[in-house]
């Protein structure tokens, strides 16, 4: 019931807030942002305590898992909210909100059905929901990023079609039932039986499709401009959880093929697009002079060390990976949350003409400050224990000279950060002192709490859920 | 439903092959109609050879997009100034071959697909993953919006064919969902367009130079 709600909320809140004007816009907004979040935390509550809800005869089922992206979703989908008011003018707001809304809708299907069919569908209305927004300013630019987004997106996702295609072909050649054979609790237990062959190749067509969704390299090339050219809400949900959703799918489907053909083909594969991945990030942090830009590419750089992670295997390296998520869409969405203020105080994007940020905003710098080092892995932030496991799985599982190349590059992503980090925070300031800060500042403060929170201190049951999730996904 | 299957699937292929081969927008369009129509009959042959009822559903529903909304929709995309420039492109030998290429790998990728069919329709499963990829070479050389999105109909022309010859089609709420999933992108892209006309006057991709490093 409360499944049902959930995703209920968001579909008839975009629903009235294209009608709704003025105070009953926010009003409306601010409920329905409010109640998704609970209505996700509660649905998050009953798997805790041991039950899977599922809704409409099975086309809904909550596990572990998707209870842990159901909270990401909510969680970063409510930090966006609360700044949303920021970046839609008045005139604009029956245009933003519901999309907003739509978009938040979109991710929490994708993670809430069973059947890979709907979660297709579902990731795919991600990027339609999305495009209007990257585009919302009507800018040459966003225009741009806008086109290029629809159409790699589109034609990415549309090869994860042609593998969930394979999947079906391979399920119903073993007599599986039509309308059910997409289900993916049903599938797992029937995966052993399924040809090997076929559904290699089928996640080969699956980790391109939504690794383009993931921003995997090479098939990034929209990444950095939809990220940077979004509004800032937008944009920290695309580089939170939007790529999150890509993995998510990615790591679902790659039980299935690990069940059927063994894990060293996707493996493999997750191995390689993942350290690529962070190579090309690492590269591109070096160069990047636009620091909305710089943030887009070090999504880049954790999406491919979360693959790493998920290639690693073990309880480590897939309970790291799924750790690793969380932290960095937290970490993540509120750097893109405080770039936007940044943006509006100094009236660019570049680093170059962003300078003595802490003297000038001292509020905003030092949150800016901290955010950027838990991004970069610093203790004691989440992120840096989530690295721990997934080079520590790495190691265990006798890898020596793949964690050794990630840690590499993740030293030299860190140079880079540092270095335009650097060149912001401090400096004369052409920009004037004023006073920052203020009630919207307090989400922030807790995000990064949470970071910490999840780096120093870890509530109980964390570390089993983390357990039960690589095990539901054969780890 | 053999023979039909394999002549079918080749006559969309040969359609894709020519759009390949021709320059002129119309002409390109026009035929891709054509596979859109050969694609809609082969999956009222599987549905009657099959006996299923969702799959006449869905051949109508795909027709009625692909043949009717979808080309209405790109016709007035082209239409209106300006006029498409004509600057040089690279021979259509060249990418006849690309995409001669590219029906030889699709053989070679769907071997074990077709292996592991037991359907009479296994044989047009390669020819249909051909159409996907010519889709793509089309897509990714495509100069300007038009070529690209004609490109990627025809991509998903492809993987509709390969679901049908495989599966004989794919349940019908993803069916739906992919459906208005291609209707949607195509008005979203009549919208670019129009803004595209209005910044760049022109449609052509080379324009955006907007976003680099």
């Amino acid at each position: 019931m409360m499944l049902v709600a959930l995703l209920l909320t968001p579909v008839v809140a975009a629903g009235l807030l294209t009608i709704a004007r003025g105070r009953t816009a926010g009003l409306a907004h601010a409920g329905a942002s409010g109640l998704t979040l609970a209505f996700a935390l509660g649905v998050g509550s009953d798997v805790l305590v041991g039950t899977t809800p599922s809704a409409l005869g099975g086309l809904l089922r909550v596990d572990g898992l998707s209870a842990w992206m159901l909270a990401l979703v909510a969680l970063v989908g409510g930090l966006a909210a609360i700044e949303a008011p920021r970046y839609a003018p008045l005139g604009a707001r029956h245009r933003f909100y519901p999309l907003l809304h739509l978009f938040v809708f979109t991710m929490l299907l994708a993670v809430a059905t069973d059947d890979l069919g709907v979660m297709w569908v579902a990731i795919e209305g991600t990027t339609l929901a999305s495009v209007f927004l990257v585009n919302f300013e009507r800018t040459r630019a966003s225009l741009e990023a806008a086109y290029k987004y629809l159409l790699l997106c589109s034609v990415g996702i549309a090869l994860a079609f042609l593998g969930t295609v394979l999947v079906y072909f391979a399920d119903a050649s073993k007599g599986g039932q039509a309308a059910e054979a997409l289900r993916w609790s049903q599938l797992l237990p029937l995966a052993g039986e399924l040809d090997a062959r076929v559904l290699e190749l089928a996640f080969a067509f699956l980790l391109v499709g939504y690794g383009t969704k993931a921003g995997l390299v090479p098939m990034h090339t929209w990444l950095p401009d939809a990220h940077s050219e979004a509004p800032p809400p937008v944009s920290a949900l695309m580089s939170g959880v939007l790529l999150s959703v890509g993995l998510y799918a990615v790591v679902r489907l790659r039980a299935l093929v690990d069940a059927s053909a063994g894990p060293p083909a996707s493996e493999r594969m997750l191995l390689g697009l993942g350290l690529l991945s962070m190579a090309a990030a690492a590269a591109f942090l070096w160069r990047s002079r636009n620091y909305k830009r710089m943030l887009a590419y070090s999504s880049i750089e954790h999406v491919g060390l979360v693959c790493l992670g998920l290639g690693f295997g073990g309880p480590w390296g897939v309970g790291g990976a799924l750790l690793h998520i969380a932290n960095h869409a937290l970490a993540k969405s509120v750097l893109f949350l405080l770039a936007g203020r940044i943006r509006a105080a100094y009236g660019s994007a570049e680093i170059a003409d962003v300078q003595g940020l802490l003297a000038t905003r001292p509020v905003t710098g030092r949150l800016f400050l901290a955010a950027m080092l838990a991004l970069m892995g610093v203790p004691p932030f989440g992120l840096f224990v989530s690295e721990v496991m997934i080079f520590g799985a790495g190691f265990q599982q006798g890898f020596v000279v793949l964690p050794a190349l990630g840690l590499g590059l993740l030293v030299i992503a860190f140079a880079g950060l540092l270095r335009a980090l650097h060149g912001m925070l401090y400096g004369s300031a052409a920009t004037a002192h004023a006073a920052d800060g203020g009630a919207w500042l307090a989400p922030v403060v807790a995000a990064l709490v949470a970071l910490v929170v999840t780096g120093l201190a870890w509530p109980p049951g964390l570390a089993a859920a983390l357990g039960a999730m690589a095990t539901l996904v054969g780890h | 439903m053999r023979e039909v299957a394999n002549l079918l699937g080749f006559v969309g292929l040969v359609l894709a092959l020519l759009v390949v081969w021709r320059q002129s927008w119309r002409g390109r369009l026009r035929l891709f109609v054509a596979q859109s129509a050969v694609l809609a009959v082969l999956a009222i042959a599987i549905g009657l050879y099959a006996n299923r009822r969702g799959l006449l559903v869905a051949a109508l529903g795909f027709a009625a997009l692909k043949v009717w909304i979808i080309p209405r929709a790109l016709t007035r995309i082209a239409a209106g100034p300006p006029a498409r420039t004509a600057s040089p492109r690279r021979s259509a030998a060249a990418s006849l071959l690309t995409a001669g290429v590219l029906v030889v790998v699709a053989f070679t990728i769907m071997r074990p697909v077709t292996a592991a069919s037991a359907l009479p329709t296994a044989g047009g499963i390669p020819l249909a993953f051909g159409m996907a990829l010519i889709g793509l070479l089309v897509c990714v050389t495509g100069r300007d919006v038009l070529g690209q999105i004609l490109g990627f109909l025809l991509f998903e022309n492809g993987v509709f064919a390969l679901a049908l010859l495989a599966t004989y089609g794919l349940p019908g709420l993803v069916e739906a969902g992919v459906f208005l999933d291609v209707l949607v992108i195509v008005l979203i892209v009549e919208g670019i367009a129009v803004q595209m006309r209005r910044e760049h006057d022109s449609l052509e991709v080379d324009r955006f130079q907007e976003l680099r490093g």
